[in-house]
């Protein structure tokens, strides 16, 4: 007698993703008979994409610049407060978009402190910051301290050794340069630029808040238009898929180009550098730290000031807008934990057991590819399916979740997957020797490795989706309001002291978690 | 001749106080426990450390105001010696010319080095394509080649496998009686150097206990000591 064998919840995972995807778009080219050739939206598609490609370009630049020149002279030089400053470097991973959006306003928009400093100077003129430079701001903010802890991180992994080589043989700061900094920084470069561009192509609450107007939209933006105000099924397709296929090409890319995984936590080589004592090194450092703090102070500071507004906007509102972005940010956080898990032994298995890396390869893209996922044009198919099938008014409190898990799946991934494969290099053998196998061989082989990087994956994916302003934006309404949904409706109304408490409100939540995914992943078995 | 005289150092939880003097030409094998101090001894002659009293010359010249790169002095370390972005050919320049503008003499001198510590050929290899043997002799011709006097080598052999390591030494003998420079050696099996070592220091404790000839050394009163540091790490 044949037993009926299951698949792996791993295979079960790849192809519940793929048939996702693949219904989402089926649904969206095929519905009110199909989609309208390409060249019809041609010219308008030309100039969309410009504009993503460059302020995603330009972005970039900046944030590389920056953050690199941060990073060099962090390097360099210690001084009280050091500590502070990277730790503050690191909370802007999950600053979300929407509150450095506020933080923009704050600073750079027409009342804020920026204005009124040129006005107490004496200045009478008026600027404009949407287009260019309200988002290149954002981003950069952003992204460039993304880039200095990223690259001090490359940079503290040079052996003291080196350091020690580089004094014994009198190396000039140049030659420093050359022989020490460089080669960390070529191999880190092409990772993190690939990244960044295409956090910035895919950038969705900034542009739309700060572009200031449909001329000036990404491919996001540009899909999010034709489903709100459009509902131009056919262009969304199109869009979407254009988008996706950029993106995949660029996640394909990265995945070779990126291969050391991002280190959570620096210890200061115990050498110090020699080029620290050069003269002409001091000024620079000096001028890059002041820059980099008179840019990014006063950005990350305008987000405390919603400290003395949080008594005016604590009311019944808040509080269940609050509750709904919990319950979202923890489905989402649970569908992203079990999707890795299964995805990561699924690789692990493919990869030590039946010896065939390439299919392993084949689940470790997998999440990866998530992130060049058009989520307004996968979320417009699933609703398709939806109504055809379900209650579309459920709609968003199935979707948010999903594709917030979706978009989670990439970080928890790097999470879980190396501790798997830890696990059965180590003790694979003596499992497979007493036969366990399963979810017996899970829980007593895998569970006490994982449950420490899984919490952490968990935090960040719950810190992440508390904070996003993307579907939301489709769905938000009297139904249905998240706290990035309500921030968003005040900045609208440009009622900044109330978006101030609201931004600080959700930055804390979001710091909290992803403070104790960092502590989680830190800690030692 | 080297000279350390009171040479003291001290952290909040250690103090090292080292008095050793190593004729020029010799070879003298640092042996002893792990964090006994052998390692922090070779990095304050290379300019790492700074005492904080005591006298360090060579040949009569004082090492402690100087920089690491204007000590007379070349340091082998047990690992990441060679930085992997460059070729053997640049990697052993660094000990000539940091800027790597080599001229055609120096070019001949490394490629006769090379030869002489067995890695004929070997020029345009990049650390990452060659073993952990093939290494160290890189890192060997290097402090060769920069000319220095004293050679510094810091447990440079520990991770290769005895018989090769044993070879090692005895290539490190060779080359410095060719060259006639002095080489201040820290090993962990004592036995290795036992027959090539003109002398033998014992540190622990940040103090050099006992120093004199191998034999005397490896079969004086501190025996037990020796084979207790050997045998626990």
């Amino acid at each position: 007698m044949t037993t009926l064998k299951l698949p792996h919840p791993g295979s079960l995972a790849a192809l519940a993703i793929l048939g996702l995807v693949a219904g989402g778009f089926i649904a969206l080219a095929s519905f009110d008979g199909g989609a309208p050739p390409l060249p019809s939206i041609g010219p308008y598609l030309g100039r969309v994409l410009a504009f993503t490609v460059g302020q995603a370009a330009l972005s970039t630049l900046l944030s590389l610049a920056l953050g690199i020149g941060l990073a060099l002279a962090l390097a360099r030089r210690s001084f009280p407060g050091r500590g502070v400053v990277l730790a503050a470097l690191s909370t802007t991973m999950v600053m979300p978009t929407i509150v450095a959006v506020f933080a923009v306003f704050a600073v750079y928009g027409r009342s804020g402190w920026f204005a009124e400093l040129l006005a107490f100077l004496g200045w009478k003129g008026s600027f404009s910051i949407f287009g260019y430079p309200g988002i290149l701001i954002a981003h950069v903010f952003l992204n460039a301290p993304f880039v200095a802890r990223i690259t001090l991180d490359g940079l503290n992994q040079i052996p003291t050794e080196h350091w020690r080589l580089a004094a014994a043989f009198g190396f000039t700061p140049g030659q420093i340069f050359r022989h020490l900094d460089w080669p960390v920084l070529r191999a880190e470069l092409p990772g993190i630029a690939g990244l960044i561009f295409l956090m910035c192509f895919k950038s969705f609450a900034i542009v739309l808040a700060l572009g200031g107007g449909p001329s000036r939209s990404t491919l996001e933006v540009a899909i999010f238009e034709a489903l709100k105000v459009d509902l131009d099924f056919g262009r969304v397709a199109w869009l979407a898929l254009i988008q996706l296929a950029i993106c995949l090409s660029l996640t394909t890319l990265m995945h070779w180009a990126f291969t050391r995984p991002p280190v959570g936590h620096t210890i200061r080589s115990l050498v110090r550098r020699p080029d620290a004592k050069n003269r002409r090194l001091m000024l620079v450092d000096a001028v890059v730290l002041a820059a980099g703090a008179l840019f990014l102070a006063p950005l990350a500071l305008s987000v405390l000031t919603g400290l003395r507004n949080i008594p005016d906007v604590v009311d019944a509102d808040l509080l269940r807008a609050f509750g709904t972005s919990m319950t979202i940010a923890m489905a989402a956080a649970f569908i992203a934990c079990v999707l890795a898990v299964a995805l990561a032994s699924a690789a692990r298995r493919r990869r030590l057991v039946l010896r065939s890396p390439r299919m392993a390869a084949l689940y470790d893209v997998l999440p990866d590819a998530l992130l060049a996922m058009p989520p307004f044009a996968l979320t417009a198919g699933l609703f398709l399916l939806i109504q055809r099938f379900g209650d579309p008014s459920a709609a968003g409190f199935i979707l948010l979740p999903l594709i917030n898990g979706l978009a989670a799946v990439p970080f928890t991934y790097r999470y879980v997957a190396p501790r798997l494969l830890t696990a059965e290099e180590r003790y694979g053998r003596v499992a497979a020797s007493l036969g366990l196998a399963g979810w017996s061989k899970f829980t007593i082989m895998d569970w006490p490795v994982l449950k420490r990087p899984l919490a952490a994956g968990f935090a960040l994916a719950m810190a992440l989706s508390f904070g996003d302003f993307g579907i939301i934006a489709l769905f938000g309404g009297t139904e249905l309001v998240t706290l990035p949904y309500l921030l968003y409706e005040r900045l609208g109304a440009y009622r900044l002291d109330e978006a101030s408490a609201v931004g600080l409100v959700i930055v804390l939540v979001a710091f909290l978690l992803s403070h104790l995914s960092g502590r989680w992943s830190d800690a030692r078995d | 001749m080297l000279a350390i005289e009171n040479c003291r150092l001290t952290w909040p939880d250690f103090v090292a106080d080292y008095s050793l003097t190593v004729e020029a030409g010799s070879l003298c094998a640092v042996i002893g426990p792990s964090g006994g101090g052998k390692t922090t001894l070779l990095h304050m002659i290379a300019g790492f450390e700074t005492p904080q009293s005591g006298r360090l010359t060579f040949n009569g010249q004082n090492l402690l105001p100087l920089e690491p790169a204007k000590r007379p002095v070349a340091i082998v370390f047990q690992d990441h010696n060679l930085f992997p972005h460059l070729t053997v050919t640049q990697n052993v320049g660094l000990g000539l010319r940091p800027s790597l503008r080599l001229t055609d003499q120096e070019k001949t001198l490394i490629e006769s080095t090379l030869d002489a510590v067995g890695l004929k050929g070997f020029d345009t290899r990049r650390p990452g394509e060659m073993s952990g043997g093939q290494r160290q002799r890189v890192a060997l011709a290097r402090a060769l080649v920069s000319g220095r006097p004293l050679i510094l080598l810091d447990e440079p052999f520990s991770s290769l496998d005895p018989g090769l390591r044993r070879d090692m030494i005895l290539l490190v003998d060779a080359l410095r009686r060719r060259r006639a420079v002095t080489i201040l050696m820290t090993i962990h099996t004592p036995e290795d150097a036992a027959d090539v070592a003109d002398r033998m220091a014992f540190i622990a404790d940040g103090r050099v206990a006992a120093s004199g000839p191998p034999a005397a050394i490896l079969h004086g009163s501190l025996a037990p000591r020796i084979a207790a540091a050997v045998s626990n790490t």
